[in-house]
């Protein structure tokens, strides 16, 4: 869906945005370095919450979910219920202990539990695969903003994205310019809601609180429209809502960039406390995101307009953007929900692509690879990763294989296959030792890109394991394999399993 | 005399961790606290969905059975909006007891 005629406003009031988010950061910066020996002060555990919403949210939660309410309804709430149950699972089962265990990035904690460089490396490699195909969703939303803005094609606007990013990252990168984290939160919170309060009032619908009022735009659909929309499982099955769901969970706990975030508060009880007004910040959005499908398909039944699949399909990951055009809002808020969306994935791009450089230069250049490398070299290797990463996502990110939300969805099947069992094992269980978790890391790594592979050779396949979902099977087997894997093999060295007793598992 | 009460010295310490069976003192209180929570979080997310699944096979029947709540479904309010706020409760919930957890034992020590 192409339109030939380039928006200004939206192209300007990008630029305002990311200048005055550098000039922000490096605000922040200068303050951060006047104030010398008192940065351990009590942080609000409201602030830490934001920083955790605004880690979080990225082009899956900005457009995706939308998209996915427009097109699957009930469907949704497996995304929105797996990305915020996950947070439960994260705080419940892991959270304190890891915190105790003191080592907060995956591969340094594999390292240091299972006492084996090649677990180490095995999970850097998976994280750094999390952090590409998150990556890839992020730019299918790049791509699919700046093409509706410029009125150019995908594949261009896609390369554009790509430039901007990197303009950015590289500008970010030379003042060294912090992201303050509360403040991008409240600017893609409040990017989101105002424009979505409006649609509300040009349908007619209650504005104030438009999270109730897109229940009665669906009350008002018709009824050959509604039988079909608003009956759960006319989109997926239960199973698949369920295993949707339940992945999404123990992925979120075990994706590494929710993980080490999670740790920046100073103390194990604010990180505790700032998980609830994580989830509260969270919440805001994901309460609000359905709204947009719902007043979509409003609008689409008063003005009698029909989308035959395929065109559905194209415009489900910006319909956040088209329902605000198509109800006629004025073009400024029209591009602040656009700037919303490209705000939300670059940060994600900048901060998943930062640390999966790292993640290449130090974890598996530098351990396995060359291990008398200097730190300039490493830098440069980081450097060199960073532009390899990028280039991975754009051959990816031509031709997105679905949507934003799907996409997102299959890195959390890997996280949830695969770090998600070593660290809940790691954690839980003295007995778990390197060569069940190396195994359990190989098992879950074959069974998430299995449905992926050869999905379209086995039907069956690709109806147990679908391959944004493969964790419902997937955790349990791994974990299974995991304890018959240390079992038939020597405990680990008991140093570790006194660490977890004393360290670990004591108040 | 030979020791009975397990506090042989030349016997190995227990190192074993294990959920199932949890260390007794602070760490079976906590393992307590996350079934708790844990069985509150799986039974109202996947409740819902299996309810959906087992009663109702037809969309024809399912339309006309389930409750309404403001004109639509009432799991759409209930999956959209209640849940979250249930998750918020459960980790202020558990937020809470692992507190009171925590401060009972360091006033111990």
């Amino acid at each position: 869906m192409i339109e030939s005629t380039i928006k200004y406003t939206p192209f300007f009031l990008l630029g305002c945005v990311l200048i005055v988010s550098l000039v922000v950061g490096l605000l922040t910066r200068q303050h951060d370095k006047g104030g010398y020996g008192i940065q351990v002060h009590s942080i609000g555990h409201a602030k830490i919450g934001a920083a955790i919403a605004s880690n979080w949210m990225s082009a899956a939660s900005f457009l995706g979910i939308a998209g996915v309410f427009f097109l699957h309804g009930y469907f949704a709430f497996a995304y929105i219920l797996g990305w915020t149950g996950g947070y439960v699972l994260l705080l419940v089962l892991m959270g304190s202990q890891i915190r105790r265990f003191g080592k907060y990035t995956a591969p340094d904690f594999v390292e240091a539990r299972y006492d084996s460089s090649v677990a180490r490396v095995f999970s850097a490699v998976i994280a750094v695969v999390i952090s590409l195909i998150y990556c890839v969703a992020q730019y299918k939303g790049i791509g699919l903003i700046f093409a509706w803005m410029f009125g150019i094609e995908y594949t261009q606007a896609l390369i554009f994205g790509i430039l901007v990013t990197f303009a950015f990252l590289m500008v970010a990168d030379a003042i060294k310019a912090s992201r303050n984290q509360q403040m991008h939160y409240l600017i893609l919170i409040l990017s989101f809601i105002i424009p979505l309060m409006m649609i509300a009032k040009k349908l007619g619908y209650n504005w104030l609180v438009p999270q109730f009022s897109y229940g009665s735009a669906l009350r008002d659909l018709p009824t050959q429209v509604s039988s079909d929309y608003l009956y759960p499982w006319t989109f997926g099955t239960p199973y698949e809502w369920i295993a949707l769901c339940f992945t999404l969970m123990v992925g979120t706990a075990g994706l590494p960039h929710v993980l080490s975030r999670f740790y920046t508060a100073p103390n194990n009880r604010d990180a505790r406390w700032g998980v609830v007004w994580g989830l509260f910040f969270i919440g805001l959005l994901y309460w609000s995101a359905p709204a947009f499908g719902a007043f979509a398909r409003s609008w689409m039944t008063t003005s009698g307009m029909v989308l035959d699949p395929v065109e559905a399909l194209a415009l489900a990951d910006i319909i956040v953007i088209k329902t605000a055009e198509w109800v006629g809002l004025n073009e400024i808020l029209v591009s602040v929900l656009a700037i919303g969306g490209i705000l939300a994935a670059i940060s994600t791009i900048t901060g998943l692509l930062v640390t999966g450089a790292g993640t290449i230069s130090y974890d598996i250049y530098y351990r396995l690879i060359n291990p008398n490398a200097n730190e300039r070299h490493l830098r440069l290797v980081a450097k060199g990763a960073t532009l390899v990463l990028a280039l991975l996502v754009l051959v990816i990110a031509v031709n997105p294989p679905g949507l934003i939300a799907q996409i997102t969805a299959v890195a959390f099947a890997l996280a949830g296959n695969t770090l998600f069992p070593v660290f809940l094992l790691g954690i839980w269980w003295d007995r778990a030792n390197k060569y069940g978790a190396i195994a359990g890391m190989l098992v879950g790594s074959v069974i998430t890109f299995a449905p992926i592979l050869f999905g379209h050779l086995s039907p069956t396949l690709r109806a147990v394991l679908p391959p944004t979902s493969s964790a419902l099977i997937g955790a349990p087997l791994v974990i299974l394999t995991m304890i018959i894997v240390s079992r038939l093999t020597p405990p680990p060295p008991e140093h570790l399993r006194r660490f977890l007793v004393e360290k670990v598992h004591s108040p | 005399m030979p020791q009975t009460n397990g506090q042989d010295p030349l016997k190995r310490e227990d190192l074993r961790i294990n959920f199932f069976r949890p260390r007794p003192g602070f760490m079976r209180k906590e393992v307590t606290i996350i079934w708790i929570t844990l069985a509150a979080w799986a039974i109202m997310t996947f409740g819902m969905p299996i309810h959906l699944a087992m009663i109702h096979s037809d969309p024809v029947r399912t339309l006309a059975e389930v409750p309404y709540i403001f004109g639509i479904p009432a799991y759409f309010w209930y999956s959209g909006q209640f849940l979250i706020l249930w998750f918020i409760f459960l980790c202020f919930f558990f937020n809470v007891l692992i507190d009171w957890l925590n401060s009972s034992y360091r006033r111990r020590r």
